[in-house]
Parts: structure tokens; sequence; C-alpha cells
């Protein structure tokens, strides 16, 4: 038998044919290849609460107030949560490899309706404990309701060796408001699958935010569908990256409906042999006129051995709409650092600065000040935080 | 003791083989303001990119002491903290850095390498805030990301602010003139001769007598073609100005 249809050991243990790079979304992230052993599924794993503890305080909001509600290598953990859970029903019908994955292997999840103005954040933090190499899958469904408001934080982290299946579909009812910020810090040992799915309702405003900086291996979807006028969406992220990380970000944005906005901005700092993906799509369908639909993604390379690729999509079947895209990659500004540096601040230091400068913009998203701030302190550390330890 | 001593400076940018400073020698003791002087080309923004130890020059022979010390060897944050200001002719844009969070860096980082205590922050805000009332600096361009969006005068001015807090003890104002109108030249003027004093030293580059009115040098160089060819005191200025650089020119040549 070829090699190729051989199944890997890691598919094996899934039963699943993984995403490879004949597949043209997965042409960048070979999951056959780069998933090098099996991450067996619905492990049970009890863990020490010590180590929750811990984990938990590595939350870079654990100085925001927030109502928390947390989630132990899959499932829903009362004692450590301040949020009850509840029961929302998953309507996506996704046939992407992630959620296939997700749909078969999910333990629990975020059920949550909101209504009315939520003013504190609600923060859903995903923990792995350091186990046997195990798939941790949660299946999340959060649905805003007409008039309301809400900010979600999503925090993953973890330790040792494991696979996140994270799928969070979100449904945002007329008139509403909802701010999404995540925070990708998984295990360095880890690998990170999610898709987000998000339906977007008339006269909306949506700020989404992502933040992938954990993780040996991170492939990132979403999808985001305009189904009523009138609506505004921003989804930014940023990528702080070292080592052999891999990051891919997937997006869809798919206006179906006139009069609707959407911005991309993406801002990806690799050092070391990182690789930085970003795909966005952005489909105009026939009738969704007046459309505003821009996309743009920013990479500094600090290396010569970094790497991003960046694959900007339109597809426009209305005449009368504003989209565009752009992308670029350079190296920090050598004029830059000097001008920093003749004032005193030292090379690291000044490097650090202009990093938090560089991703700072696509925190500018977010409206909480206390997250933003810590989101801040997070990048101007990331630097030297990442090359002490090597 | 002396501030600075630049004996028989020769420079050549790293990948041409020609020298634009050749044989320059110029000692700076404290409390003294030095003017250069020199048409383009002479190697005035070289000797400051020098001094304030930017890549990409090679110093092929001659020596650069400050404060005793070998000044080549020192990075330019080392040369910073041991009292080195470089006031740029075209002030770099920082996107993204706020000015104010930049100074409190910038300073911070200046002390800790001296082994001073950091200012804690209602500290260093009262010092800006004094500073800047003096240059005309609003609290709106202190917010705003360093040198981002400001006119040639502001940019002047927030040079000049960042030389006002971070308090160094060798000033070097690169063309610090250019671009500026005659009440902006005033101000900023003005804030470079409230920085005078008898344990401070000032190299004043330029290429026009105009801002030797407002700051009043003690000794006047002129540069040409790399090095120093004539030295006087003020009145050289005004014999320049009238009669232009032509004489050194063919001189040197």
């Amino acid at each position: 038998m070829s090699t190729a249809l051989a199944r890997t050991a890691a598919e094996e243990a899934l039963g699943f044919q993984l995403p490879n790079r004949r597949m043209e979304d997965w042409r960048w992230t070979d999951l056959r290849q780069l998933i090098d052993k099996p991450y067996p599924p619905r492990q049970k794993v009890v863990a020490k609460s010590a180590d929750v503890d811990r984990l938990l305080a590595s939350s870079l909001f654990s100085g925001v107030a927030a109502t928390r509600m947390v989630f132990v290598n899959g499932e829903y953990d009362a004692t450590h949560s301040k949020q009850a859970n509840g029961w929302v029903e998953s309507t996506a019908a996704l046939d992407d490899p992630v959620n296939l994955m997700n749909v078969a292997f999910a333990t629990d999840g975020a059920r949550l309706r909101i209504e009315g103005n939520v003013d504190t954040p609600i923060e859903l933090v995903f923990i792995s404990t350091d186990a046997a190499p195990r798939t941790v899958a949660t299946r999340n469904v959060i649905e805003i309701a007409d008039d309301a408001s809400a900010t979600i934080i999503e925090t993953h982290v973890g330790e040792g060796s494991y696979l996140a299946n994270s799928v969070m579909e979100i449904r945002i009812g007329h008139n509403a408001r909802l701010d999404r910020i995540k925070v990708e810090l998984e295990s360095h040992d880890a690998v990170h699958l999610a898709h987000a799915h998000v339906i977007v309702g008339q006269n909306v405003t949506f700020r989404d935010f992502t933040l992938t900086t954990g993780a040996k291996l991170n492939r990132q979807n979403g999808t985001f569908r305009f189904i009523g006028e009138f609506a505004d969406a921003k989804i930014s992220g940023a990528y702080l990256l070292a080592g052999k990380q891999h990051a891919d970000t997937a997006l869809v944005v798919d206006h179906e409906v006139p009069n609707c906005a959407s911005r991309e901005l993406f801002k990806c700092v690799m050092d070391d042999h990182a690789r930085g993906i970003f795909q966005g799509k952005v489909i105009v369908r026939p009738g969704a006129q007046k459309t505003d639909g821009k996309q743009s993604s920013h990479a500094l390379l600090l290396t010569e051995t970094a790497e991003f690729d960046a694959k900007p999509e339109l597809e426009i079947y209305a005449d009368d709409v504003a989209c565009g895209h752009g992308a670029t990659s350079g190296d920090l500004n050598h004029d830059h650092v000097f001008y920093l540096k003749s004032r005193g601040i030292p090379e690291a230091e000044a490097k650090a600065l202009l990093i938090a400068a560089f991703v700072g913009e696509a925190f500018d998203t977010v409206h909480h000040d206390g997250i933003r701030e810590a989101l801040a302190v997070f990048a101007e550390r990331w630097l030297t935080e990442h090359r002490r330890k090597g | 003791m002396t501030l600075l001593n630049i004996d028989n400076l020769h420079v050549k940018l790293e990948d041409e083989d020609r020298d634009i400073i050749r044989g320059l020698s110029l000692t700076v003791n404290p409390g003294e303001v030095h003017a250069i002087m020199g048409p383009n080309g002479s190697g005035k923004s070289t000797l400051s990119y020098v001094l304030a130890g930017r890549e990409g020059y090679e110093v092929t022979e001659g020596s650069v002491t400050f404060k005793g010390e070998d000044l080549l060897e020192m990075s330019p944050d080392e040369r910073a903290a041991k009292g080195v200001f470089l006031a740029f002719q075209y002030p770099i844009e920082i996107p993204g850095v706020a000015t104010m969070q930049f100074l409190k860096v910038a300073l911070n980082a200046q002390r800790k390498a001296r082994g001073e205590k950091e200012l804690s922050t209602p500290d260093f805000m009262r010092l800006v805030k004094d500073r800047a009332a003096k240059l005309n600096v609003s609290q709106d361009m202190l917010k705003r990301p360093v040198n981002v969006g400001f006119s040639g005068g502001e940019k002047k001015r927030a040079e000049i602010l960042q030389m006002a807090v971070l308090e160094p003890s060798l000033c070097i104002l690169d063309e610090t003139d250019s671009g500026l109108d005659i009440d902006a030249l005033r101000v900023v003027a003005d804030g470079v001769n409230a920085l005078r004093s008898p344990d401070r030293g000032m190299i004043v580059i330029t290429h026009y007598q105009r801002l030797l009115d407002y700051i009043v040098p003690d000794f006047v160089h002129v540069l040409s073609k790399g090095r120093i060819v004539k030295s006087g005191d003020k009145s050289l200025a005004l014999e320049l100005e009238e009669k232009g650089y032509a004489e050194f020119t063919q001189d040197a040549a």
C-alpha cells in the first residue's frame, strides 16, 4: 500500500482522514504530516486542583474582573466556575474537518444565552492539564439575544502534549453587540484546532480579536455570516510566534445581505523559524449591494528563517460594493530601532516596544480598557520572555 | 575634564571606499557651545550620526573620547545613558508608541543604566508637564505617537523636549533650524538656551548663520570635505553669511 493511502497513526486513533495539502484550504497546513503522533479522543483525565489553579492564574486576564466559566480537560468544572452552564442547541452544519472531529469527539462546552446588557466580561477558560497525549474537544454555543450586549473572552491554556479542538458557534441577534476576545495560550507541545462560526444579525456591532501565541501547531477557521442588514463586524488578530510554531488562520466573511461592513486586520510577528499563514476570503452574494468589505494582513519577520504566507480572496457577485485587500511583510524598521536606542533604550527593549506597537493596532477593536491593557502588557513582554526561555 | 575629544577622525560609509570625515579634530569642554557650519556634503550629518552610534559607518582612523572613555566602543543606548543626545535633523516617526510612554521608557532605561532609581509615574508626569509647558508642547502631542502627524516645528520642539527631559551632558543639534519659521525657531532656541549650563556642552550643526543669532556659540568651526578648515568665534559665522562657503570648498579641493 502506498504511504499516501496508508492511514497515519494519528488517523488510526481518530478514525478520520486528516486534511492534507491536496485540499486547497490546507495547502500550508498538512495535518497528515504535521500531526506526528496519535491523540486518542474521549480520554477521561482527572486534574489536580493545584494544576487547575496554576493554569487559571496564567490567563492574561486574571487581573480583570470577569465572570469565569472553566472547562478542564474538556469538561465543565463547577468548583472553579462562577458562571453556571446552560443549554443552547447547536445548529451549525459545517463540513470542514475540524468541525467533523469536533462533532465526533466533543465532551462538553459552554452553552449560554445572553440577554440584556451584561457589563462584566464573561471569561471561558479552557484548560488542559499534563497527561498522556489525547484529544480534548469542546463544542460551545453562544446565543446573544436581540438588543443584548456582552464581552466574551476565550482563554485556552494548558501543559503537556494534547490536541485541543474547539468549536464556537455564535448567533448574534438583531441590534445586539458582542465583543469576543480569544487568547490561544496553549502548551508549546500542543496542537490547537478551532472553528468559530458566527452568525451576525441585523444592525449588530461585532468585534472579534484573537491572539495566537501558544501551541506548536495552530489552525483556526472562522466563518462569519451576515444575515441581517446594517451590521458592522471588525475581525482582528495578532500572532506572536517563535521557535518552530506554525499558525494558520482561514477566514470566510460571507456577505449574504446588503449594507453591511466588515473589516479584517491581522498583525503577525514571527521570530526564529516560526511560520504564519493568513487566508481570508470575502464573499459578496448576489444582491448584497453596498457591501463594504476590507481585509489586510501585515507581517513582521524578525529573522531570515521566519515565514509568512497570505492568501486574500474576493468573490464578488454584486456590482455596487467597496471591497479590497492588502498584505505586507517586512523586518523591523532599522531607523525606528536606532532612534529608540539613541534615547537610551537598549536594543531588546526597543524591539519589544516596536513589536508591541505593531500588533497593538489589532487590539484597537477591543473596547474593554482592562482587556486591551492586559494584551498590551503581554505583547511588550513577549519578545524578551520567549528569548529568555529559548 | 574635557567632555568630548575627537582626534583625527576618519569615517567612511561601510559599503563605500571614500572617506566622508577626513581627519577631524575637535575638543568640547563643559559649558561650551560649538557651532559647526559647512556646505552640503561636508560631513556635518555624518559627524552627528557617528557620535550617536548609527550603524552603517566605519571609523578607519582616529578616536573619540567622551568623559575619558572610548565613545566608539559604546552602543547607541550606552552613549545616551552616558549623556550623549542627538537632536535629529529629521526626527523619526514611530507609529503605535505614545510620546509620553516613549519618554518614560527612555528616561527610566537611562536611569537604570546609570544605577539610579527609576522615576515614579507621578514624578515623571510632573517633570514632563513642566518641561513641555516651556516648549509649548501640548498634552495632546504627548498622547500622540512619537512624531506621527507632527508638523516640522512640532517635531523639532519634541526633540528639544526629549533633550530637556533626558538632561544629557552633550547635546548635538543637527540642523535643528531646518524647516522652521521664525516663531518656531525662537521657541526652539529658547528651549536650547534654557539648557545651557556650565556642565553641559553643545554642538550646533547648521548650514545657516540664522540659528546662531538665537543660540550664540562660543566657537564656530567651518567643516569642508570632512575636516575643520577654520575655527573662530561667533564673528566667523557672520563672515560666512556674507561671503559664503566658496572660499573653503576651493581651498580644500
